[in-house]
């Protein structure tokens, strides 16, 4: 069962299943945008609608008057996508570039672009494959990168991909799986997807019963952990108060929320450094001498932070064993969790307190196009210069043994 | 890229001439043009058409006239303007010089 719409396309009432007025709408929609400038706009839409209105016909009998959103789909396919100025202007600019500098703005450029999940070839959701298409890079790419960040972030990139399976809606009609490789979403539109997924996922049989079935088992747990705690606290407490004695103790424990605050922090300043080197060229305004591609810069800079947050980790790892003993489990995950709600909240903090911050999160996708472009450059860069210089040739591969040393280090 | 992919924008760039050849032979709607054009390599749909057809209408080649039908709503019907007729013979001429160009350029 499915709710209906009725909708008038140029005088004609016409019931529509609700994903089908959905996809209708959204081709409608871009198709106006697509016409924005032309000042034919309405006479041109009233066709589009009237041709769409003969084409639903053939899909009607007398005892069946609602459209499928597939049939909805078949007709949206047969219409074609919308083109502003008739074929003879996409011909001239058969490359369109992306509508990056043209339009800050971005809300109708040139070509409508969007980002949607992409279900087909799909690993796990989709959410790499559509990034790709958004990106225009290869789905590779995509996932590699997504795996290096969530090694990078010790697992909390893990985040970012949830939320993305969740917000961002599936490509499922053609026309949206032309625009997932052709505007930025809308904000209203990502709000509504989250919602609705969230009620979905929340009403669902199975999700109630895992739900409960998982706080069973933590309950479980917490009852013997509980008991191992007491048992432990017991025996150190019995073992410190003879021995090396119980203030250094406490004290190592005081440090553990002190050093996930610098690791935080320390993260942040990276992540910063990174986007800044990326997009002007310089780390806050430092420029780095000569003629070093950026991309070798990049890898630089994870391997400083690998060696400086390395001695971070050694104090880190010390302090678990020395103050937790069998609970090292549980001493590294609330050292994890409470560096990722400060994370959150440097992050808040700066985004509500920060101009620039809040500017960079609002073009976060056009930012990550631009940095990503100048990375792809900086590598055509020291490609184009390999011939005539024997060195240049050789300090890719360095910078790739010095990256997978310095990632390798990240993980110990 | 194939060789059919590289002769995509030749293909969009004709459009124009050949729906000023579908149309110079008799009146036409937009249904009657996408038959036609379908049986060819230069397929197309409503999405393309329709913005082509109203910035040729913009430029004075065609102009359409409200005409009813049996079945259904009035149809659009286009015919050529003097200017559009005079555009489609000197396209015509072209092509034929095209086509002696490439010829001779290859001996």
């Amino acid at each position: 069962m499915n709710t209906v719409i009725i909708i008038n396309l140029n005088g004609n009432a016409f019931h529509l299943e609700e994903p089908g007025f959905q996809s209708l709408r959204a081709y409608l929609e871009r198709a106006q945008a697509q016409l924005k400038d032309n000042p034919d706009k309405t006479e041109i839409m009233a066709d589009l609608e009237q041709a769409i209105a003969d084409k639903c016909g053939r899909f009607l009998r007398p005892h069946k008057n609602v459209l499928s959103a597939a049939e909805i789909d078949e007709v949206l396919k047969e219409m074609g996508p919308v083109q502003s100025e008739g074929a003879a202007d996409a011909g001239a600019g058969a490359s369109n570039p992306p509508n990056a500098e043209s339009k800050p703005g971005g809300a109708a450029g040139a070509a409508p672009k969007r980002l949607y999940q992409i279900r087909e070839g799909a690993i796990i959701s989709g959410v790499c494959a559509g990034l790709a298409a958004y990106l225009n890079v290869d789905v590779t790419i995509v996932r590699i990168a997504f795996v290096l960040l969530t090694l990078l972030t010790t697992g909390i990139w893990i985040l970012v991909y949830l939320v993305m399976m969740l917000v961002v809606p599936y490509a499922n009609t053609g026309e949206e799986h032309a625009a997932a490789a052709g505007a930025p979403f809308n904000a209203q539109e990502v709000i509504d997807r989250a919602k609705k997924h969230y009620a979905e996922f929340k009403d669902s049989k199975e999700w109630r019963r895992h739900w409960r079935q998982q706080r069973r088992e933590w309950r479980r747990r917490w009852h013997e952990n509980a008991y191992w705690w007491g048992h432990n606290l017991q025996r150190n407490v019995h073992q410190f108060s003879t021995g090396a004695g119980y203030g250094g103790h406490l004290g190592a424990t005081l440090l553990i929320p002190v050093l996930a605050v610098f690791n935080a922090i320390l993260f942040c300043v990276w992540v910063a450094a990174i986007v800044s080197l990326a997009t002007t060229g310089a780390i806050f305004g430092w420029v780095i001498g000569g003629s070093i591609p950026l991309w070798v810069s990049i890898l630089i800079l994870m391997f400083f932070y690998s060696m400086i947050s390395r001695p971070l980790r050694h104090a880190r790892r010390a302090i678990y064993w020395n103050t937790s003993g069998y609970n090292y489990f549980w001493f590294a995950a609330w050292y994890e969790i409470f560096s990722t709600a400060v994370l959150i909240l440097i992050c808040w903090f700066a985004y509500t307190h920060v101009p620039e911050v809040h500017d960079f999160f609002q073009h976060f996708v056009h930012n990550l196009t631009t940095i990503w472009n100048n990375i792809v450059e900086s590598f055509h860069h020291t490609a184009a210069h390999k011939p005539d210089a024997g060195i240049d040739s050789r300090l890719p591969a360095a910078a790739a043994a010095a990256s997978t040393s310095a990632f390798l280090a990240m993980r110990t | 890229m194939t060789a059919d992919q590289k002769f995509n924008p030749i293909r969009k760039g004709l459009l124009e001439f050949l729906i000023l050849q579908i149309i110079s032979a008799d009146k036409v709607y937009v249904a009657d043009m996408m038959k036609r054009l379908q049986e060819t390599d230069f397929a197309t749909q409503e999405g393309t058409l329709y913005p082509l057809l109203s910035k040729m209408r913009r430029e004075e080649y065609v102009d359409y006239e409200w005409q009813e039908s049996e079945s259904g709503p009035p149809r659009k019907y286009y015919k050529l303007t003097a200017k559009g007729k005079s555009q489609l013979a000197e396209f015509k001429d072209y092509w034929a010089y095209l086509n002696t160009t490439i010829h001779q350029l290859g001996r």
